[in-house]
């Protein structure tokens, strides 16, 4: 195992682009060599020794062994562990937008908040956030068709709006709310939301939504049988018929 | 500028891998050339790349890089020297387009259609448009003017008509697309084919055509009328092909060319009843074109991968949109056309693609002389500009064509004669159809050649002709076409094994 | 003298059938302009002079003082913002791509305070549209959804949309069935045959609605979705579906209410399916002059067409990220150039406090909100009226605008080639 503890020196003023600080990119390098790895803040290439302190062990070794911990406030630091295939990072407080961008595999933790578009394009792994996310939990780029296609996200507070839009594949578990419109244009994800939502699985095709909480269902999804997950009565619904969908969407009897 | 020892084609001329010295003075050929010397010893030489049909500027061009910023980020290149940041792959900003042309070794491209009252739109693009020699070709197929002027049967009026709408649009040709249909549009339906009625106008596709190439040749315009026929792309469509190039072979040509030029063939070769029975009639478009001398085509060659459809067809996008269920942009032009885009991509495993893949292919190899075929892939409808590098060395190469066909599927055999083709296209007709019959067949006469006077655009390649074999070693010929060791244009080094050296504002030619 | 079929320079119409009357180089009289248009043709009282803030106060400067100052400003931040550009011609905008790729800025419109979101939904789902001349002959139905043009498009309907006659429509107004949906009355609903009440909030839900009656899919559909009975919305959907030629409108009601891009992205996709069976177009009612221009010309050099981030000296587009109120909102800029925009009086109030708290350069011809904040204020000529160049017309139609009266001022353009020499100098000076 190899562990390598990163903290940003001081605030930052303007934003940081930290698609560096993955286990993929530090894996084959020593520490001397992730100090000097350059990262843009703003239209400024800088060195990461201008901005974080990094230490813990020396390297190189296989991405699979190595964890990351990112000590301090990483709210500014954007695209944390893009495109991690394996290994660990886990931040002790929150995490900037796009942290776990396209990520492939491995886990990445996050103690506070995240930002939106966390987990964006994900592919497979895993993501976990005590505190809150931001919007687009889950997403994809603008244009695009796909979100997220694999891998598992769970948040322990609430999300923001838009949460797994154009999902296509994966799971992502939301304990609070949820903003307006999650699995929007959802094509064979599942979502779990504890708390309250609006307007979920807009022009979803395929894929699961569950509601434990609130939520104002759209015109175009039919009314179907009550079932029973876990103990409790669900009603469900058939959607959305607008795209000749056949996604499945749970909104617990009782709570709307 | 002396270009020294390198093995020339220059078919116009007569020259067909000759080792020979170019001289270059004042941005043109000449008997004789002083200061630099390019050392271009035993390397492939042609004049610079034509490309007579593509989508690089205007609305619907735009419009493919608002609705697909996916797409855009696929082609990112930072700023660096002297050139501009580059985005999009099927549909490229325009300094990529300048850029990603003059790597190739092209150094003119013309966009295929233009409405007169947008034509504003085209020209500012146009000029954002690095290093290439440009031009526009006018859009006229399903115009009210043209079409009363023809119900009228008042050819010279007609005339009168094209020559102001040329003027006024800068433009440099007469292009039709569907003609009647984008009227026919206007009220959400389609003509059926050249001579369906078009609503409200009383006039049928073939009596335009027929009328616009009789004004083209009483104005007696460089190019001929260039033509995008009824039905495209729908299966068995060839029979409209046939049908309408049948309406032309009568008219005399005011000049020494053709009296229509056909785009993206490819998509008018069209057998079966539907795409269940869908096959190439390739061969027999083939036949048409070795037994008539007035019609010449381009392939409008697919690929397998992204494209982004875009045409003047406007009932044509809406039928890409339904079928694919992709996001859809329609723009219709009051008085004059309509248009559409569509993202699209074509896949190996698909039959249907497959065998359109096929088509390309068959026409360019089963039409005996290359200069009635250019090389095209209806950018970036067939697939990118990008990807010619691809198309030619398929071109040349039977194996690199038998191992692309063993990844298909497996009833593709069965819908297209490509198996049985044995012709690799040698070096010569490759910078005929890329080269000397775009320039000859759209009537420029600086440009796809390299006799003196002529624009000095040159493109050499880091491959040894007289050593290489392009039916084995096509992997290395599509590298170095890919990245021209140099690209010339008017004199000026401007692209050098891939990395652009020089970006000066091209012409717009009209 | 008088100037004939002058383009008028107020907003996305482009009327281009105004006469000017000018007088000793001043304009003293707009004819057939609407009261907005005359207005803003007219002008008022200018910025005198170009000044830079000392000690608190504006105070008069050289316009070479001004550029160098601003200059400094763009080079030494670290993600300057340039925002505006949609009261201006694209020959200013291209400029202004230019000099953001140069100091490593963000580049956004007020696109992003209007039809920003209409965008997004067009990257979802494209956009169906038509140029304003074919719906002045041919449309038979046209629904304004969420825009009142009888008050911000005054001679829209009369030049383009319900009242014009055209080859198909010779019958103007009365040939046509005109409907209106909107959370309340309009002066526009008062020429409508048709009103349709929504709560706010219910686009969205009114759209999905009506995209199932027209698919004959109205079986599920609730009784009422947003405060609509299902017969009034079925009617409606009936209505549409009679259309020869249908046209929608839309505008800030829709792009800015609960729902914002997917209302948009669903509206489109109703509009798509109305064409399986008549012919529908739909597009958004532009506001700003120009603001269609900094979308075109953005595209074509950029890629995308709006919140354009070059500060990793390549394009990258993501709004709710690159937009101006998003940098704004998360303190992400360190400088600002405003240009041919008022940003203190549009945006958001957060932001506005987040902008006051990084030196602002402005570029306009008059005193507005956004000169209390500002560091460097140069004063240019009126684009439109002073400058010549292109602007392109709500639905995407290029039309050149002419120069109406001779001015000192520099245009916009002017004024960012010399900022854009004075950052050339100053890099040069950083080098050595």
């Amino acid at each position: 195992m190899r562990t390598i503890t990163i903290t940003p020196l001081k605030a930052f003023e303007i934003s940081v682009e930290a698609e560096i600080i993955s286990p993929d990119k530090f894996a084959p390098l020593s520490l001397s060599q992730i100090r000097s790895l350059s990262i843009w803040q703003g239209n400024r290439k800088r060195k990461l020794s201008d901005l974080f302190r990094a230490e813990g062990d020396d390297g190189p070794a296989k991405v699979e062994d190595v964890t990351i911990t990112l000590q301090g406030d990483f709210s500014r630091a954007k695209r944390i562990a893009e495109g991690m295939t394996a290994g660990k990072v886990e931040a002790e407080g929150g995490v900037g937008m796009h942290a776990g961008n396209n990520m492939k595999g491995g886990l990445l933790s996050v103690q506070k908040d995240a930002e939106d578009w966390l987990g964006r394009e994900m592919r497979g792994g895993k993501i976990t956030v005590r505190g809150n996310a931001g919007n687009y939990l889950g997403a994809g780029y603008r244009g695009e068709k796909c979100g997220m296609r694999g891998g598992e996200i769970e948040v322990g507070g609430n999300a923001g709006a838009y949460l797994g839009e154009h999902l296509c594949g994966g799971s992502i578990r939301v304990h609070g709310d949820a903003g307006d419109f999650p699995g929007a244009a959802n094509q064979g994800g599942t979502i779990f939301i504890g708390g309250s939502t609006y307007l979920p699985g807009a022009e979803m095709t395929k894929g699961t939504i569950t509601v434990r909480g609130r939520a104002r269902v759209l015109p175009s999804y039919q009314k179907m049988e009550i079932m029973s997950i876990e103990g409790e009565d669900f009603q469900k619904y058939v959607g959305d018929l607008v795209e000749k969908g056949t996604g499945e969407l749970f909104v617990r009897v009782g709570s709307s | 500028m002396i270009i020294k020892g390198g093995i020339v084609y220059d078919p116009a001329n007569g020259i067909f891998g000759e080792e020979m010295d170019l001289c270059v003075d004042e941005g043109r050929m000449a008997e004789d050339g002083k200061g630099e010397v390019i050392d271009a010893r035993g390397l492939l030489v042609m004049p610079g790349g034509v490309d007579a049909h593509s989508h690089i500027a205007g609305t619907k061009v735009n419009t493919g890089r608002i609705m697909r910023p996916d797409d855009a980020r696929l082609g990112i290149e930072p700023r660096s020297g002297v050139c501009r940041p580059c985005t999009g792959y099927t549909v490229p900003n325009c300094y990529a387009i300048g850029y990603r042309y003059a790597r190739m070794g092209y150094t003119t491209a013309f966009e295929a259609a233009t409405p007169i009252i947008e034509a504003r739109h085209t020209h500012e693009e146009l000029e954002e448009i690095p290093i290439l020699d440009k031009g526009a070709l006018t859009l006229f197929g399903t115009n009210w003017e043209v079409m009363e002027c023809v119900r009228d049967k008042d050819i010279g009026k007609l005339a009168a008509y094209v020559a102001w709408g040329l003027r006024s649009a800068r433009g440099y040709g007469v292009k039709i697309v569907n003609p009647g249909g984008g009227e026919a549009w206007g009220f959400g339906s389609n003509v059926k084919g050249p001579n369906d009625p078009v609503p409200n106008f009383d006039v049928t596709g073939a009596e335009i055509i027929c009328g616009l190439a009789q004004a083209n040749e009483m104005l007696r315009l460089p190019h001929s009328i260039h033509l995008h026929f009824n039905n495209l792309g729908k299966p068995g469509n060839y029979t409209t092909a046939l049908e309408t190039l049948e309406l032309l072979k009568d008219i005399k040509p005011s000049r020494m060319r053709q009296v229509v030029h056909v785009a993206h063939m490819q998509f008018s070769a069209y057998g079966g009843t539907s795409w269940r029975d869908f096959e190439s009639k390739a061969p027999v478009i083939a036949d048409y074109f070795n037994s008539h001398n007035h019609a010449t085509m381009d392939l409008g060659q697919l690929l397998f991968g992204s494209a982004t459809t875009m045409t003047a067809d406007a009932p044509l996008e809406y039928g890409n949109a339904r079928l694919t269920h992709n996001k859809w942009s329609n723009h219709d032009i009051e008085l004059e056309e309509s248009s559409g885009v569509v993202p699209m991509v074509y896949f190996r495993k698909m039959l249907v693609n497959a065998v359109q893949w096929a088509i390309g292919l068959e026409l360019a190899l089963l039409t005996r002389d290359p200069w009635k075929v250019l090389m095209t892939t209806d950018h970036p409808n067939g697939s990118p500009f990008i990807n010619y590098p691809e198309v030619i060395t398929l071109l040349m190469s039977k194996p690199k064509r038998d191992a692309e066909m063993a990844t298909l599927h497996e009833q593709l055999p069965k819908r297209t004669s490509l198996g049985g083709i044995e012709r690799e296209l040698d070096w010569t007709e490759i910078a005929i159809m890329t080269r000397a019959a775009p320039a000859r067949i759209l009537g420029l006469e600086d440009k796809g050649h390299f006799g003196p006077g002529a624009d000095a655009d040159i493109s050499i390649y880091d491959l040894r002709p007289e050593e290489v074999d392009p039916s084995r070693d096509h992997a290395l010929v599509k590298k170095a076409l890919a990245a021209a060791k140099y690209t010339i244009k008017s004199g000026i080094v401007v692209s050098q094994k891939g990395q652009i050296l020089a970006a000066p504002p091209g012409r717009t030619l009209r | 003298m008088i100037v004939e079929d002058a383009i008028c320079s107020f907003c996305g119409c482009l009327c281009d059938d105004i006469n000017v009357e000018v007088e000793e180089g001043k304009i003293k009289r707009v004819r057939h302009a609407c009261r907005l248009g005359s207005s803003k043709i007219l002008g008022h009282e200018r910025i005198k002079a170009p000044m830079i803030r000392r000690g608190g106060e504006l105070c008069m400067v050289s316009y070479q003082e001004a550029y160098d100052r601003a200059a400094e400003i763009l080079l030494r931040a670290q993600k300057p913002l340039l925002y505006g550009w949609a009261s201006t011609v694209c020959e200013a905008q291209k400029k202004g791509i230019l000099l953001a790729e140069e100091v490593g800025g963000v580049l956004d419109s007020t696109a992003t305070v209007c039809h920003g979101p209409s965008v997004i939904g067009i990257e979802e789902k494209g956009l169906p549209g038509a140029t304003l001349g074919q719906v002045k002959n041919r449309a038979d139905t046209i629904v304004f959804w969420g825009c009142n043009p009888a008050e911000a498009h005054p001679r829209h309907s009369l030049r383009y949309s319900s009242n014009v006659c055209g080859r198909f429509t010779p019958e103007g107004r009365a040939g046509r069935k005109i409907v209106v949906v909107d959370v309340r009355e309009t002066r526009t609903s008062k020429n409508a045959d048709k009103t349709v009440i929504i709560q706010p909030g219910t686009d969205y839900e009114v759209i999905s609605a009506l995209r199932m009656l027209v698919a004959g899919k109205g079986d599920v559909v609730p009784d009422e979705v947003g405060g609509v009975p299902k017969a009034e919305l079925d009617g409606l959907a009936k209505t549409l579906l009679a259309a020869r030629f249908g046209a929608v409108f839309f505008g800030l009601g829709i792009t800015h209410s609960r729902g914002r891009y997917k209302n948009i992205d669903n509206a489109l996709s109703l509009v798509t399916e109305l064409n399986s069976h008549t012919k529908f177009v739909i597009m958004p009612m532009r506001g700003h002059y120009n603001v269609g221009g900094i979308g075109q010309v953005l595209a074509w050099s950029s890629g995308f067409p709006m919140s354009v981030d070059f500060t990793r000296n390549a394009p990258y587009f993501n709004p709710g990220e690159t937009a101006a109120c998003d940098l704004l909102a998360k303190a992400d800029t360190d400088a600002a150039l405003i240009i041919a925009a008022d940003a203190a009086s549009n945006f958001p109030r957060a932001a506005v406090e987040a902008l006051a708290k990084i030196p602002v350069i402005q570029i306009d011809p008059y005193e507005n909100p956004t000169t209390l904040i500002s560091e460097v204020v140069i004063p240019s000529a009126i684009a439109g009226v002073e400058a010549e160049g292109t602007a392109y017309r709500m639905d995407g139609m290029a039309l050149r605008m002419r120069k109406l009266v001779d001015t000192s001022y520099p245009s916009d353009e002017e004024i960012l080639s010399h900022i854009l020499e004075s950052v050339h100098r100053l890099q040069r000076g950083l080098e050595r």
